[in-house]
């Protein structure tokens, strides 16, 4: 019964859906057909597949988002530390800690599930595995939860075959605000199924009572529709309305009445109301009112729920648990792997090319390379030699190193940046919400007016004095204002979700309004944080072509460990004529030399910076001092490169549009002077601060907020606490998770155009939301006398009530749009 | 209009009995991950039979 599986889109691969490469593509051959994939990943994968009768897969996947992640990380080869049991009591627990059975459970965040089909495909192939006890897949937040007998199976083996599909499971750090939403959103979707079932009843009896208000209905009938309807909407008012009478009653505990204590009250009164009159067998009844007010108003606060919790849960999964291991020397000189937190004063370690130094140290090797970017926000990377301090963070560019630990865990000067964020966290000012205190306001307000409506209608005509003073808080039962802010909060979050932003503080729409100030952080924010090739400069007399040349300079700098390398080496694969070359050979510190055959003899060249190339030629001055790296033979200068840091896409029109609108701009950074004015100047910015610490970032944003709210954007570590500080904290996904723990908002697409997006978007929210209280409290403020002076008969107060209601709700969905 | 009288508390036990049902659904986490669930009619194969091998029938359609 194999259906025939979906063709890719024409130039697409299969499996991944991206664009095939242009040099042509593979081939994987599944169910007798013949489909091409672009690369090996994807071949493997696909067979895999197919080996697994996982077809369906293929099948039912929505092909609509394709697959974003490389498919094989680096991470791949270091799965197996995740077996540490040091890491893995950390990041999962045993199920039965009592008990003879040694299953343990964790949950893992997975990269690349874009629809119900991947999540079905990965617990299929890991009920495949032994030891396997339970694997379950949530796609919408993007978790894995699985439990497994360690005896049978590993963590790391678990990791290895969900990568062997293509995804990428980690263990990730579970925000604390997510451990209660599971518990919230069941609370919320029972109530509401009970509200919706017994409102549709009530509305059906509803209809049947409107028609007879003209047709005369048999009072006996009529009463017994009401006692129903009383039957159904009990259930609604004790039950799903709780969470507004527990809200009411929390907050004029704490002597901030809220929105909820006039809804509990119109609630109550209306039901109560109607009760009676049920009993009495006269009056009016307004259970339909009361049951689909109390149903709207629980979806739109469950609706605003799940938006939070799939924010939070999508900034959480950004946040991997990476193993910190070290590789400690024993007295042998043989090395042991040890968890981080274990190193003690004067362990001496090592650290792999490409890896993060464990502890701050004292550097053993004679030189050493590191990149301390996440620490300082300095761009290049810092040459150290013996003696010198290396820092916890940093990373080792170049071959391995050995250190002395000075300082591990706590005392390194990463842990210090980490302090300086959750003080500056703790003391944020919680800013007043507007909607909050005006609905403060109107409430007490409201009340006054409806008792005082009460006691005057007892001297003038007391057997109406309850219906009216009934009525009045039905008309002006402030649900429209209810509905204001969390309709126009939801709307935003869908909206900015779409756009991949992710809003982690709803409050951060209330207060973009009053931002005066933005200020970026440099390396990684305004620019790539890599470096990339900037300038060329060729000898015009050099016997081959531009293009020729830096193929070659790309093909010699494949082997190099020269940080810059890495910027050069993917022009080896360009489509130039190819310089035939021999005999590369890197010079550790200087360059690189090799021989090129110029016509038809071998020639040596070199490769590296000015100095070395001066060596050949004294008399060389390259035409601008931007030039780092120079390639000549012993005859001429062929080329002269600048290699830098280049601007984050489209973040110069975004700086450009914010500067329009009146925002002073600023750069915070904690690099050298020259490229940061260099940078200020090409993106015109009004101020900009260099060489800043941590500290002196968090000084300086501090004293900018006496001026007014500061919006920051910022990615490292060394940004942690500014924008922890900030009024809105911005990130980009890719940032430091430190930063990413502080931010409000994180920009998944890497685009600077991201940030506009977000404050258009959160200033339209708040256009939205002003719109919606000022409609509500215009309505509110004009039904009020009429109601007062007695002249609106209930059905009119009803559908007075539910027409502003639903004009707030429309206003709302054009954020949606 | 006397059949009201019956109908009406029939009505009124179905929907306990879709109460019971709808909490039932939600104490078994179908409400967990409403992309998911929707598709597992279509994704659940419990058919052992191998899905691969099955040449005659699509060779033409290629």
């Amino acid at each position: 019964m194999t259906a025939q599986l979906p063709e890719p889109p024409e130039g697409h691969c299969f499996h991944c859906l991206q664009p095939l490469p242009d040099d042509g593509a593979l081939k994987v051959k599944i169910a007798e057909q013949e489909f091409p994939v672009c690369c090996y990943g994807c071949q493997a994968v696909a067979h895999t597949i197919a080996e697994h009768n996982l077809l369906h897969f293929y099948q039912y996947r929505d092909t609509s988002n394709p697959l974003q992640i490389p498919l094989l990380p680096e991470e791949l080869t270091e799965l197996e530390a995740y077996d540490d049991p040091d890491l893995q009591d950390e990041m999962s627990y045993q199920v039965e800690p009592n008990s003879s059975n040694t299953a343990r459970e964790t949950t893992l965040s997975v990269e690349g599930i874009t629809c119900s089909a991947c999540a079905w495909l990965i617990e299929r192939e890991l009920a495949r595995l032994n030891g396997i006890e339970k694997a379950t897949v949530n796609a919408s937040t993007q978790r894995l939860t699985v439990r497994w007998q360690p005896d049978q199976v590993k963590l790391s083996q678990i990791l290895q075959t969900v990568a062997g599909l293509g995804y990428r499971a980690l263990p990730f750090q579970a925000a604390q605000q997510e451990l209660d939403f599971k518990q919230k959103r069941r609370y919320f979707t029972k109530r509401i199924g009970v509200a919706g079932l017994a409102t549709m009843q009530v509305m059906m009896l509803a209809f049947g009572l409107y028609f007879g208000v003209y047709n005369d209905i048999d009072p006996e009938i009529r009463g017994f529709f009401w006692w129903v309807s009383l039957i159904f909407a009990t259930p609604v008012l004790l039950y799903s309305a709780q969470p507004f009478y527990l809200s009411a009653l929390r907050s004029i505990q704490a002597q901030r009445p809220n929105m909820d204590v006039p809804v509990s009250i119109a609630l109550l009164g209306a039901y109560g109301a109607s009760a009676y009159a049920t009993i009495i067998q006269q009056g009016e009844v307004y259970f339909e009112s009361v049951s689909m007010f109390t149903f709207f108003l629980l979806l739109g606060r469950y609706l605003e729920l799940l938006a939070k919790q799939r924010a939070v849960a999508a900034a959480a999964n950004l946040i991997k648990l990476l193993p910190a291991l070290a590789e400690r020397e024993l007295p042998n000189g043989e090395l042991e792997s040890v968890a981080a937190h274990k190193l003690q004063v004067g362990d001496i370690i090592q650290v792999k090319a490409g890896a993060k130094v464990p502890a701050d140290g004292e550097l053993l090797s004679q030189v050493a390379t590191l990149d301390e970017h996440i620490l300082t926000g300095e761009s290049k990377p810092l040459r150290k030699t013996s003696g010198q301090p290396v820092y916890a963070g940093s990373i080792n560019q170049q071959k391995s190193l050995r250190a002395r630990v000075t300082a591990s865990t706590q005392h390194t000067v990463l842990a210090s940046i980490i302090r300086l964020q959750d003080s500056a966290l703790a003391s944020k000012p919680k800013l007043a919400q507007t909607a909050e205190n005006l609905a403060n306001k109107f409430v007490s307000r409201l009340l006054i007016l409806a008792t005082l409506t009460f006691i005057g209608w007892s001297f003038y005509d007391p057997e109406q004095a309850f219906w009216i003073t009934l009525s009045v808080l039905v008309a002006t039962c402030p649900c429209a204002l209810a509905l204001a802010a969390p309709t126009a909060v939801t709307g935003a979050i869908h909206k900015l979700n779409k756009h991949g932003i992710l809003l982690r503080n709803a409050d951060t729409l209330n207060r973009i309004q009053s931002i005066k100030t933005v200020v970026f952080d440099k390396t990684g924010t305004l620019t790539n944080g890599t470096f990339s090739l900037q300038q060329t400069w060729v000898d015009p007399n050099a016997p081959f072509a531009a293009e020729s040349l830096l193929q070659l300079v790309g093909k010699m700098e494949l082997t190099a460990t020269h940080p810059l390398a890495q910027a050069l080496a993917p022009y080896a694969k360009s489509s130039a004529s190819p310089i035939p070359v021999r005999n590369v050979e890197e010079h550790i510190g200087s360059g690189m030399t090799a021989e090129i055959e110029v016509d038809g003899t071998w020639q040596a060249i070199r490769l590296g910076s000015l100095s070395y190339i001066c060596e050949w030629h004294p008399n060389f001055v390259p035409a601008s001092n931007e030039f780092q790296v120079f390639l000549a033979s012993q005859q001429e200068v062929y080329l002269a490169l600048a290699l830098g840091d280049s601007v984050r896409a489209e973040m110069a029109t975004t700086v450009q549009a914010l500067k329009q609108q009146n925002i002073k701009l600023v750069m915070l950074t904690g690099d050298q002077w020259a490229p940061a004015q260099q940078l200020a100047d090409q993106l015109q910015l009004d101020q900009v601060v260099a060489q800043c610490s941590p500290a002196d970032k968090l000084n300086y944003v501090t004293k900018l907020q006496q001026q007014g709210a500061v919006l920051m954007i910022g990615d490292g570590v060394n940004d942690g606490p500014v924008l922890a500080q900030a009024d809105i904290a911005v990130t980009f996904s890719e940032a430091a998770d430190l930063a990413r723990t502080a931010a409000d908002v994180v920009l998944l697409q890497g685009k600077g155009s991201s940030l506009l997006q977000f404050w258009q978007i959160a200033a339209r929210a708040r256009t939205i939301m002003r719109q919606n209280i000022i409609w509500a409290l215009v309505y509110n403020i004009i039904i009020i006398p009429v109601a007062v002076a007695g002249f609106i008969t209930p059905y009119w107060a009803a559908l007075g009530m539910s027409a502003s209601s639903l004009l707030v709700l429309l206003n709302s969905l054009r954020l949606y749009r | 209009m006397e059949s009201l009288y019956i109908l009406i508390p029939i009505a009124i036990v179905f929907v306990i009995l879709a109460v019971v049902i709808f909490f039932w659904a939600v104490r078994t986490e179908q409400f967990e991950d409403l992309e998911r669930k929707g598709m597992d009619v279509l994704l659940d194969d419990d058919d052992p039979k191998p899905s691969a091998p099955q040449p005659k029938s699509k060779q033409d359609s290629k």
